[in-house]
C-alpha cells in the first residue's frame, strides 16, 4: 500500500492502475498504453520505483537490526548506530568526498562502499575492543565501548568538517540521508542483504527472547551466548551498513519501529523482526513521500520527517495502547 | 553428583573463590551459607558454568567446561532474582522459553505438543494456569517470581541452583517458594543448591549448609551437626544463634 503511494505521489501523478500497465510493459514487453505519455512511464520507471523500493529496503534494513540490537544489548534505546555504524560510515565518507578519491571500476560507488566498508569496521572494532577488556562481551562494556569509539571517531569527524570548505554541503547532505538519485542497479544488493539479513535475525528469534531476561539467563537456559551475540551484531551491522551505506544517516526507524511493532504484535522475537521490517520499510516510504512532496519542488531531508512524523506518531501509539490496557 | 577440585574463580583481578573442593551428591538439597562476599554467589556461578575456572567441575565425572550449553541446560537451570523486565511477554510465552533447548533444531516451527504438554504442567502446578495469558509486567513481584520459577522447571533440568531467589517477596512468597522447590526435591531425584541471605529461610530449604568463608568451604553437612554458637560466632562476626533465640522470644508469647 505504503510502496504504491510512494511511487503513485509527486509532481506527476501517476494512478495505480497506469502503474501496473507501465510494469507490465517494461517487464512482459506489452504496449504502453496511448494514454499514457512516455515521460510518465520513464518517471515511474527509473525514478520512482526503484527510489520507493530502495527506501522500503533501507527502513526494513534499519527497523530489524534495531529490534535485534534492542534485545541483544538489554536497551530499549539500543540500536546499531550504538556500536558506531553511522560515525564510521560518515567519516569514511567524509574522507572519500574531501580527498576527491574514487575506486577505479565503481566510480558510482565509491562513498557507498566506503561507508559501507566504515560502518563495518568501526562495529568490529568496538567489539574486537570490547573482547579484549571483557572476555564475556558483557552489554555494559559493549556499550560504553560503542558509544566512547563513536564519539571518537564523530571528533574525528568535525574536525574534517572544520577544514572542509566547499565541501561542507555535501558532507552535511550525505549524513542527513536521501533516497534521491538511486536507481535500479543499487537495488540488488541492498534487497540481497535485507531479505537474508532479515531472514537470519529471525532464525535467532527465540535466543533474542531469552537474551532480554538477562545473559545469565539466557546462558543458563542454553544459550551460545557469545557465538549468537556476536552472529547478531555482524547481522545488524551488516543491515545497517548497507542501509547507511546508500541512503546516509536515517535515524529514529531503528528505535520506533521494533517498539511500535511490540505494542501491537507482543514481544515475540520471531514475529517482531520481520514485522519491524514491514512496517520500518512502509513508514520509511511515507517518509521519503514527505520528503519530497512537502516542499516540492526542494526536498527536506527524509532524517528530519522520519523524526518530525515518527516522534508524534509513536508516543500516539504507545500511549493509547497503554489506556487500553489498563481499560481492559 | 556434582563435585568441585580445586577450583578457583574470580573476576578480572583476584580470585573470590580460593582453592574450593566439595561434592554434593545427586538428589536432596543444600544450602550455602555464609557472610556478604565470601563467594557464595560466585560459588553457584561456576556450578553453572557461568564464569570461567580453573581446577576441575565435575557433572557425574564430566568436567561442564568442555559441555555445550544446552547440553548444561538439560541438567543444570539456575533461577535468580529478576530484576527489570525489558520488553513485555505473556506469562505463557516467558514460560515456554524455559524449553528452549529442548526446541532446537526447529528453527521455525513453533513448540511441540510434548513442549506445550510441559509448560501447561509447570503452570498448573506453580497455580499460573488462570494467568497464563496475561502480560508479565502487569503482575505483582511475587507472581512474576513464580512466572520464572516455572520457566526454571519447564527447562526441567536435575538440578536447580537458586541464586537469592526471594528478594524483593513478601514473606509469605518466599516461603511459598521454598516449599514449593523442596516438594520438587524430593520427586525424582532433583536437586537444589541454594544461596539465601535469610538463614532461617535457607534452613527451611535444607538442613544441609555448607558455609563459606573468605572463598572457602569451612564446613560441609547437617547444619545441626556442624555448627554451633561459637563456629557461628567466627563466621559471622556476630552472636548469631543468640539472636536468633532473642528474636524467637518475641514471637513466643504470640
Amino acid at each position: 500500500m505504503c510502496l504504491l503511494l510512494g511511487m503513485g505521489v509527486g509532481s506527476v501523478s501517476i494512478s495505480p492502475g497506469d502503474m501496473i500497465a507501465i510494469v507490465r510493459s517494461q517487464l512482459g514487453g506489452a504496449a504502453l498504453p496511448e494514454r499514457i505519455p512516455a515521460i510518465t512511464a520513464s518517471i515511474l520507471w527509473s525514478l520512482r520505483m526503484p527510489r520507493a523500493i530502495m527506501a522500503f529496503l533501507v527502513g526494513a534494513s534499519l527497523a530489524a537490526s534495531g529490534a535485534a540490537m534492542q534485545s541483544v544489548l538489554r536497551n530499549p534505546l539500543a540500536s546499531s548506530y550504538t556500536l558506531g555504524v553511522s560515525s564510521g560510515a560518515s567519516l569514511a565518507a567524509a574522507a572519500v568526498i574531501l580527498s576527491g578519491f574514487t575506486l577505479p571500476f565503481f566510480q558510482g560507488y565509491t562513498l557507498a562502499l566506503a561507508g559501507f566498508a566504515g560502518g563495518l569496521a568501526t562495529v568490529f572494532l568496538a567489539m574486537g575492543l570490547a573482547g579484549r577488556f571483557d572476555r564475556n562481551l558483557e552489554n555494559t562494556t559493549v556499550i560504553l565501548i560503542g558509544m566512547v569509539l563513536s564519539l571518537f571517531v564523530n571528533a574525528i569527524l568535525t574536525l574534517l568538517t572544520a577544514f572542509s570548505g566547499e565541501h561542507l554541503q555535501q558532507l552535511i547532505f550525505w549524513q542527513m540521508g536521501s533516497f534521491a538519485g538511486l536507481g535500479w542497479t543499487n537495488c540488488g544488493l541492498v534487497a540481497a542483504i535485507a531479505l537474508l539479513g532479515t531472514l537470519a535475525l529471525t532464525r535467532f528469534g527465540r535466543e533474542l527472547d531469552l537474551m532480554t531476561f538477562g545473559e545469565e539467563q539466557a546462558l543458563s537456559a542454553g544459550v551460545e551466548l557469545r557465538r549468537v551475540k556476536l552472529a547478531v551484531i555482524a547481522l545488524c551491522a551488516l543491515l545497517t551498513g548497507s542501509a547507511v551505506a546508500f541512503a546516509g544517516v536515517i535515524g529514529f526507524i531503528d528505535l520506533i519501529a521494533p517498539h511500535v511493532v511490540r505494542r501491537l504484535f507482543g514481544s515475540n522475537h520471531r514475529l517482531v523482526i520481520p514485522m519491524s521490517a514491514l512496517f520500518g520499510g512502509s513508514f520509511m516510504v511515507v517518509a521519503d513521500l514527505v520528503s519530497r512532496t512537502i516542499v516540492s519542488p526542494a526536498e527536506m531531508p527524509v532524517g528530519a520527517v522520519t523524526a518530525l512524523v515518527g516522534a508524534p506518531f509513536f508516543a500516539w501509539v504507545y500511549f493509547r495502547r497503554r489506556r487500553g490496557e489498563r481499560r481492559a | 553428583m556434582l563435585e568441585l577440585r580445586h577450583v578457583c574463580a574470580g573476576y578480572g583481578d583476584g580470585d573470590v573463590l580460593k582453592d574450593v573442593s566439595c561434592a554434593i551428591p545427586g538428589g536432596g538439597s543444600w544450602c550455602v551459607l555464609g557472610p556478604n562476599g565470601c563467594g557464595k554467589t560466585t560459588l553457584l556461578r561456576v556450578m553453572a558454568g557461568l564464569i570461567p575456572h580453573r581446577g576441575e567441575v565435575l557433572l557425574d565425572g564430566v568436567e561442564i567446561g568442555g559441555m555445550k550449553r544446552r547440553e548444561l541446560a538439560s541438567r543444570i537451570a539456575v533461577m535468580s532474582q529478576i530484576n527489570a523486565v525489558y520488553f513485555p511477554y505473556t506469562v505463557y510465552d516467558t514460560v515456554l522459553l524455559g524449553r528452549y533447548q529442548h526446541m532446537r533444531g526447529r528453527l521455525f516451527g513453533g513448540p511441540s505438543a510434548a513442549d506445550r504438554e510441559a509448560v501447561e504442567r509447570c503452570l498448573e502446578s506453580t497455580g499460573l494456569a488462570d494467568l497464563k495469558n496475561r502480560m508479565i509486567d502487569e503482575l505483582s513481584g511475587g507472581q512474576r517470581q513464580r512466572v520464572f520459577l516455572a520457566q526454571t522447571l519447564a527447562q526441567d533440568p536435575e538440578i536447580i541452583l537458586l541464586d537469592e531467589p526471594t528478594n524483593h517477596l513478601d514473606v509469605r512468597h518466599q516461603v511459598e517458594l521454598i516449599d514449593y522447590l523442596h516438594i520438587w526435591c524430593a520427586q525424582g531425584g532433583h536437586t537444589v543448591i541454594g544461596v539465601l541471605h535469610d538463614v532461617n529461610l535457607a534452613l527451611r530449604l535444607s538442613g544441609s549448609a555448607l558455609f563459606m568463608r573468605e572463598g572457602r568451604i569451612e564446613r560441609q553437612g547437617d547444619f545441626a551437626r556442624i555448627a554451633d554458637g561459637a563456629f557461628l560466632q567466627a563466621l559471622y562476626g556476630m552472636d548469631l544463634a543468640g539472636f536468633m533465640r532473642d528474636s524467637l522470644e518475641a514471637w513466643k508469647d504470640l
